[in-house]
């Protein structure tokens, strides 16, 4: 499968929100504004997408994804337009690009075991013949994110904590083998003891099986950590990219400078230190960038 | 089937006010479903509901514990046929409201654009009708109506309530991560119709169905009571249209009111604790918490 | 703005002196899976003018701890024992686990202020912030209303915003914004403590920085007591002078913010800074901590971490390490660690299981 390139080709993406509720703003939310990038599994990647919430990435992953047709511009797989794809071609492409998403808690309905997501993904993407073929499958699968099956099978999703619950996750993305991972927020939710755990699997699957991640996060460390490119997100509009090396230990852009700025250091000897000035409120710096317009109201 | 048996138990063991409910109105259906035989228990062999089976104007005795009415009737076996007929007229209505407003619900809700404006809006104006003129106007006009007749008619009005309310929860269920996830599973949008989004609304299918049910009987009741109901059938508010019109309570003879108000408060308030009970199980707000 | 003087001034003198001491706290919920023991068995000291930390996984107990200091629990939540003494600033100590609900309130914001998780939500949004400046001040003091509309917009200034937000509704400001406001509300009462439970989550990081600013100010301006209760690491280092690390539902180590960052004791401890990402320096890859945390209807018998410890011993899921304090060669503060690996050198045996 990996002896040809696949690309996935985002070009002048622009959504908007309309509705009433956006009135304040002329009655429409420009989520995504004019965003063009490719990702590429030849060579593999960890391709990072750093914004704060309501700069429009999750918007922009739902388009990739083939959930939310974009308002203007196209994403295509290997040159076809991800929205007018057939039958087949429509397999291949889900087959290829799989997600994982923020919520460990509402990826599983909680209706049904946890066992049904990665049995749904054997059938629909026929993984294996017969039970015993598709449970060796999930038993495999489960032991590559280091899952135990005994832990997992026959259980419910609230029987699982949030970090068992995204490596379920990462094990049905083990299971399919998609040249492409959407990772949205994958580890937002998740425990910093577990989170490393999680980053360390994802680099893994780059690594071993050469898929390709695009990485959402709001976490800079977080990018910094598994490295790769990245892509700083802004009111809808990618404002620097470049490697993760560059980007975040000399940034241009004023935004990442300010994003880069706000982040707390997990060093006790690295404080910031002109914590007086803002109590005192002589510079206006911290209102610039505190207008209630930055969160903007969520779609 | 199993899971859907653990849902129910949970659901059972989840709130006191539900399983009061339930056994209610289990009494009730039993009661509805045995009238016939209990009816013959009552008359001892013979019809207790024949003109003139017993002394007209009785007050509760032993041979009969509700007394009887001015044919001689006797009002418990009237209460057990009226609360058989009222059920059935509701069980029909709810049925028949219930799949067209869940059917609506879906295909507005998931589908949405268009199909949603067009669906709601209509389900909008009937919400807005004024059912009960309508209601009188057609009963003034049609006679000797059966009683699934009547159910189809009352269901006309009661549709649009349970789509509008289960609509509102597809809204919010269908872009839930494993609703998105079941999409880029290849699972087509029947299938998530049917697995993700059905399961997890059948507590709200369930009140709109019993909100239905009632909402049916006490349509009919209003109709009787003011004597536009069909006649040839006994129901509880034929029974309280019977009791106003013979000025039963100037006499004293108070089961004639008592009784079919008394089942109809009890069905009321019976529904209710069932609305309650599951609103605490699904709704998280009024949920009481478990654990940190 | 005399009187506020004054009370900086009372505030900076007694800096040191213990502010709260908890003993073996135990809160607990009554589950349908049984007794859930959410907090059990904490021991903490928390002293006049430093900002101590609270640093813990989801599930570790340390919401519930939070609001268990003010007596907040609510049911089906229950404080199921130990004490809880304050100092008052004239000397007197009161047990607030048995004073009455009506004196708790009376302590509640004049002496100790919650900030809850997500407390930006808890303005009244229809009513304007100057109102609900005079509402609250009003009810726990005895200052007049002009008296009031008259430190409003000095309060404002203190925690970084124009006094013009006095005249705007809760919806036109930013989580950030909301934020301040309800501690500025503490300012007003001058609180002895602040507790302030995930002050940042969920605020982009450029409106974090400045809530941590402004909690940190609390405490350098005007010499205040702050409870900092976070998952985020960095905000402890960046704020906390001590933290108390918790697991389980209770204090595995409590230790100056350097100490705990820089020479970790507690093998959980260690774990969890071994886990926070680094921006910028030689990009290495992190152990993280294996397993699950434990379920609080069913903790691991001994020492609760010994199912994910690397080191552990045949001791471990005997015996319940006790929190003591141990030899660390330059350190003023001793760590106090509740771990078997170093109960050998335990010296002061007869050390009491607190906090100084």
């Amino acid at each position: 499968m990996a002896d040809s390139e696949n690309r996935i080709e985002v070009s002048h993406v622009t959504h908007e929100f309309h509705g009433a509720a956006l009135r304040a703003t002329g009655g429409k939310l420009v989520a995504v504004n004019d965003v063009s990038f490719s990702l590429t599994d030849s060579p593999p990647q960890i391709v990072n997408l750093v914004g704060q919430s309501g700069s429009g990435k999750s918007t922009l992953a739902r388009i990739i994804l083939g959930l939310q047709k974009p308002t203007r511009g196209s994403v295509t797989f290997n040159g076809k337009d991800v929205y007018r794809l057939g039958g087949r071609d429509k397999e291949e492409y889900l087959r290829s690009v799989q997600p994982v998403f923020q919520d460990p808690y509402g990826i599983f309905n909680p209706f049904y075991k946890v066992d049904r997501v990665l049995w749904k993904a054997i059938k629909k993407f026929h993984l294996a013949k017969g039970r015993s073929d598709g449970l060796e499958v999930i038993e495999r699968s489960l032991r590559a994110v280091d899952l135990r099956p005994e832990d997992v099978l026959g259980r419910y999703p609230h029987q699982l904590s949030g970090g068992q619950r995204q490596r379920v996750m990462l094990a049905r993305v083990h299971m399919l083998q998609p040249r492409f991972i959407i990772a949205d927020e994958p580890v937002s939710m998740l425990d910093a003891a577990v989170r490393v755990l999680f980053l360390n699997i994802l680099i893994d699957f780059r690594d071993k099986y050469g898929m390709t991640t695009l990485f959402i996060t709001h976490d800079l460390s977080t990018s910094y950590y598994v490295g790769g490119d990245i892509m700083v997100m802004h009111k809808g509009g990618i404002v620097e990219s470049g490697k993760v090396d560059d980007v975040l230990v000399n940034p241009e852009h004023p935004y990442t400078r300010m994003l880069l700025s706000s982040v707390p250091v997990p060093d006790p000897d690295a404080r910031w230190k002109d914590r007086a000035q803002v109590v005192l409120a002589e510079e206006e710096e911290e209102l610039v960038v505190d207008k209630p317009d930055i969160e903007a109201p969520n779609p | 089937m199993r899971r859907f048996a653990r849902s129910l138990w949970k659901l059972w063991s989840s709130s006191h006010k539900f399983q009061i409910g339930i056994v209610i109105i289990a009494v009730f259906v039993v009661v509805a479903i045995l009238h016939g035989p209990i009816v013959a228990t009552i008359g001892h062999g013979q019809d207790p509901l024949g003109t003139a089976a017993y002394t007209p104007w009785q007050l509760p005795s032993r041979t009969n514990i509700l007394g009887t009415d001015r044919y001689g009737r006797d009002i418990l076996a009237l209460t057990v046929t009226g609360l058989a007929s009222s059920l059935q007229v509701g069980a029909v209505a709810g049925l028949i409201s219930t799949v067209v407003g869940v059917l609506v619900a879906f295909i507005a809700g998931y589908k949405g654009g268009k199909l949603d404006s067009l669906l709601s809006g209509t389900a909008d104006v009937f919400l807005v009708v004024p059912s009960l003129p309508i209601l009188i106007t057609l009963s003034a006009y049609v006679t000797n109506l059966s009683l699934a007749a009547i159910g189809v008619i009352l269901a006309i009005f009661s549709w649009a309530l349970a789509a509008r309310t289960i609509r509102s929860q597809v809204l919010s269920l269908r872009t839930r991560p494993y609703v998105e996830l079941a999409k880029v599973s290849r699972m087509s949008d029947l299938e998530i119709i049917v697995q993700e989004l059905v399961p997890n609304l059948l507590p709200f299918i369930g009140v709109g169905f019993a909100n239905a049910v009632l909402g049916s009987i006490f349509a009919l009741v209003g109709l009787e009571v003011i004597g536009l109901g069909p006649s040839n059938v006994i129901d509880l508010g034929l029974m309280l249209n019977w009791a106003i019109g013979w000025g039963t309570l100037s006499l004293g003879m108070w089961p004639m009111f008592v009784a079919p108000i008394f089942v109809l408060g009890m069905l009321f308030f019976a529904v209710n604790l069932i609305n309650i009970g599951l609103e605490e199980t699904y709704n998280p707000r009024l949920r009481k918490v478990a654990g940190a | 703005m005399a009187v506020r003087q004054q009370a900086l001034e009372d505030n900076k003198s007694a800096a040191g002196t213990p502010l709260l001491d908890v003993r073996d706290l135990r809160v607990y919920y009554n589950t349908v899976s049984g007794v859930s023991r959410a907090v059990d068995g904490v021991d903490l000291s928390v002293r006049r003018g430093e900002i101590l930390g609270i640093a813990g996984e989801s599930g570790s107990g340390k919401s519930t701890l939070t609001t268990a200091l003010l007596r907040l629990t609510k049911p089906p939540g229950f404080i199921a024992g130990g004490s809880i003494i304050f100092h008052s600033r004239d000397g007197e100590l009161v047990d607030l686990m048995k004073v009455s609900e009506a004196q708790m309130r009376s302590y509640r914001w004049r002496n100790l202020s919650y900030l809850p998780q997500g407390s930006m939500n808890s303005l009244n949004p229809v009513m304007r912030i100057s109102d609900q400046f005079e509402d609250v001040i009003r009810a726990h003091s005895d200052r007049s209303t002009q008296e009031i509309r008259d430190i409003v917009p000095e309060l404002l200034r203190q925690v970084g915003l124009e006094p013009h937000v006095a005249k705007m509704y809760p919806h036109e400001l930013s989580g950030g914004m909301k934020q301040r406001v309800i501690i500025a509300m503490a300012v007003a009462l001058n609180s002895d403590l602040v507790v302030a439970d995930e002050p940042t989550t969920a605020l982009d990081v450029h409106i974090q920085r400045v809530v941590i600013q402004t909690l940190g100010a609390l405490r350098d301006n005007f010499g205040m007591t702050v409870i900092l209760v976070t998952h985020d690491m960095a905000v402890h280092a960046e704020l906390a002078d001590r933290v108390a690390v918790m697991y389980a539902g209770s204090i595995v180590e409590v230790g100056d913010v350097r100490q705990i960052f820089k020479d970790p004791k507690h093998p959980y401890t260690k774990g969890l800074i071994g886990s926070i990402p680094r921006i910028g320096g030689e990009r290495r890859r992190l152990s993280g901590i294996q397993g699950n945390t434990p379920s609080p209807t069913n903790w691991p018998s001994g020492c609760r971490f010994h199912p994910r410890c690397p080191y552990v011993m045949d001791v471990c899921p005997r015996e319940v390490p006790r929190l003591l304090p141990i030899r660390d060669g330059q350190a003023r503060q001793k760590p106090l660690v509740a771990c078997h690996l170093y109960t050998e050198v335990q010296a002061e045996s007869g050390g009491r299981d607190g906090g100084q």
